[in-house]
């Protein structure tokens, strides 16, 4: 069974997680101080989320490449509807719905029409964005009323709220993979989707809710992100899917459909975070933080297939 | 397996091609304790211009002995600035200097950074006044407007009508130019008369399209502005095309090296910039200046190679007058 096999490969990502971090830790004496690590977390909350979603995408087989642009435009639909007069807490419904209807886009094309995810969601990639660009007119929106920090910038003691936010949605969605019918129904379709459908499992209803779940994350993550950075602006979360996704294959979803695990997602989502977080206070120029998470993520994959190959 | 074995080779190439560009000299910066730190943020990395301003910056620190933290983002987004000034105030940077992308999304990290006992400041591109305590101003909008106008003056005989190709029709300094520009020419040069304004969109074939086509339609045209670093190539190239070299002029502000091949040609025979690595050289000195508390809010002072520069307002200083560069001193410049 894959279970015992996934352990071994948790455990070697938990290890290279605690490698990395005694490596940065090394590199800077302020990294490994709980002011920082708090004080960090803060901004992989937002992928972290929406990795979530993405791990069941890809576990279908699928792939969801408008998760930054989406963001984007959820954030300038909540800014722009506020900044236009709207009360807040109807603007924080529409982005809501806005997210929602972002993921059950891109689900429905991906079912109904039977076009390909890559394809589908390279297409959303730019509508989203440019729909972004259209509301915001290149502009910003700023001003919000004091009450809205709460969902980026509050502390509860010396952690930050959305942290929570984030335990708890990976504790829900990693039940809901784990152990739910809708689990099994998600990994079936992603092991083979013909062989899924025969026996029963409802393909399209299943699918549609993965994206669309994709979506509702997108739009929490981009309400915390808004509140965060206290401005709504088209060009929010550019190259948020590369975060996103690296973590999720990091974790050891394979792209290929069929296996991931939340708990997976999670380590791939930290490591991301300490690479990141560590080489900038390192001082390591962000264009070598770039080359570096991708002969991460090439690595990764290249683990994966072998713990696959062993695991055949 | 015949996969994995690709996968692997392809693992191995981008592992040997990191390697070997690290190995070519990655820069980083030794934590000394004790030292007093700056951190100086461009509005994105890896681009010629922002490169010329960290060289200008290291120089600035290793005359002043401070530590130079330089970073930013990949590409130019305010909100991944947000994060870096919110690291950087874990790591106890003593200054932070920002080249902001967007004046008041990052006016609350700058602010929590204050609180923090950190000294900020902007460079290039300001961000809200009561964020920071200096701006560094590379260059006026008058003085860079006239500066343009004025050598179009010299190379046209003061008369005629002209073309301008902006980037964009609601840039602000862009625009800020353009004003510069119209009145100079109405208090100066009552024979020149600026035509039209055409936005290339920043993009190097749109700037050549717009201008071939504006000067098909109006072959009177005396003479041609690209205001921006993409317009101005643009511009050039088109003018070369079609045969005008010489005939319809051309100026504007661009990077040397961009508009090099147009200078040795005699389409272009002089174009206007700042200096960025004096821009990066005299944000060092000002963060330095701020920590030691040897700001003056007006007057001048001393700073290093740049001899003695002007406050141009109590929490601004100006870099100083633009710089005009042609074929004879190009080369100087490697940006």
């Amino acid at each position: 069974m894959v279970g015992g096999r996934s352990v071994s490969r948790e455990l070697v990502l938990a290890g290279v997680l605690l490698a990395l971090i005694v490596v940065m830790a090394i590199a800077s004496s302020l990294f490994l101080t709980t002011g920082n690590l708090l004080n960090t977390s803060r901004f992989y909350v937002e992928p972290g989320l929406i990795a979530l979603g993405m791990t069941l995408v890809i576990v279908t087989g699928g792939i969801d490449l408008s998760v930054g642009a989406s963001l984007a435009l959820v954030s300038v639909v909540l800014g722009f509807a506020f900044g236009s007069g709207v009360p807040l807490w109807l603007a924080i419904l529409l982005a809501l719905a806005t997210g929602l209807l972002c993921g059950a886009f891109n689900g429905l094309f991906v079912t109904l029409l039977d076009l390909n995810p890559l394809v589908v969601t390279l297409g959303t990639f730019a509508l989203f964005r440019g729909l972004a660009f259209v509301i915001s007119d290149a502009g910003a929106v700023s001003a919000f009323p004091s009450w809205f920090e709460v969902f980026g910038q509050y502390y509860v003691g010396p952690v930050p709220l959305q942290l929570f936010v984030f335990i708890a949605a990976a504790l829900g969605i990693g039940l809901l993979l784990a152990r739910g019918r809708f689990g099994r129904y998600v990994r079936a379709i992603g092991y083979n989707p013909r062989a899924a459908r025969y026996s029963g499992v409802p393909v399209a209803r299943t699918t549609i809710a993965v994206y669309t779940l994709t979506g509702l994350l997108v739009a929490v993550a981009a309400i915390i992100y808004t509140s965060r950075v206290s401005s709504a602006r088209a060009d929010s979360g550019l190259g948020l899917e590369l975060d996103v996704i690296a973590a999720v294959v990091l974790g050891g979803a394979s792209i290929r459909g069929g296996a991931g695990t939340i708990l997976g997602t999670v380590l791939g989502v930290l490591i991301i975070a300490v690479l990141r977080n560590g080489l900038f206070m390192a001082g390591v120029p962000t264009t070598w933080q770039l080359i570096v998470l991708g002969v991460v993520l090439i690595a990764a994959v290249f683990v994966n297939e072998f713990f696959r190959e062993a695991e055949a | 397996m015949r996969r994995a074995a690709a996968i692997a080779g392809l693992a191995l190439l981008a592992a040997a091609l990191a390697g070997c560009h690290v190995g070519a000299g990655a820069p980083t910066y030794s934590a000394e304790d004790g030292k007093t730190k700056i951190c100086m943020m461009p509005k994105l990395v890896g681009i010629p211009y922002f490169n010329a301003t960290e060289r200008g910056a290291k120089d600035a620190a290793r005359e002043l002995k401070v530590e130079l933290d330089y970073n930013g983002p990949t590409d130019a987004a305010a909100v991944r600035q947000v994060e870096f000034i919110q690291q950087w105030v874990q790591l106890r940077c003593d200054a932070i200097t920002v080249a902001g992308n967007d004046p008041d999304a990052l006016a609350p990290a700058l602010k929590e950074a204050r609180r923090a006992g950190i000294k900020t400041g902007s460079w290039d591109a300001d961000v809200a006044k009561d964020a920071r305590s200096y701006f560094v101003n590379q260059a006026t909008f008058k003085a860079i407007g006239e500066a343009m106008m004025d050598i179009m003056a010299a190379e046209t005989d003061r008369k005629g009508k002209f073309l301008i190709v902006t980037g964009s029709l609601t840039a602000p300094n862009q625009n800020e130019w353009i004003a510069a520009m119209r009145k100079r020419a109405k208090e100066r040069y009552p024979k020149m008369r600026i035509a039209s304004v055409q936005p290339g969109e920043e993009n190097l074939q749109k700037g050549i399209d717009v201008t071939k086509s504006y000067l098909s339609a109006n072959p009177d045209t005396a003479g041609v502005f690209g205001i921006t670093t993409v317009a101005l190539p643009g511009v050039a190239e088109a003018v070369r095309q079609l045969g005008l070299t010489g005939k319809v002029k051309v100026t504007g502000l661009t990077d040397p090296i961009l508009v090099k091949p147009y200078l040795e040609e005699g389409v272009v025979q002089k174009a206007v910039l700042w200096n960025p690595e004096d821009l990066g050289y005299l944000a060092v000195h000002v963060a330095k200046r701020m920590l030691d508390g040897t700001m003056p809010s007006s007057g001048s002072f001393e700073a290093g190679r740049l001899g003695r520069v002007k406050m141009t307002a109590k929490d601004e200083v100006l870099l100083g007058p633009p710089l005009v560069f042609s074929e004879k001193d190009v080369d100087k410049y490697d940006f």
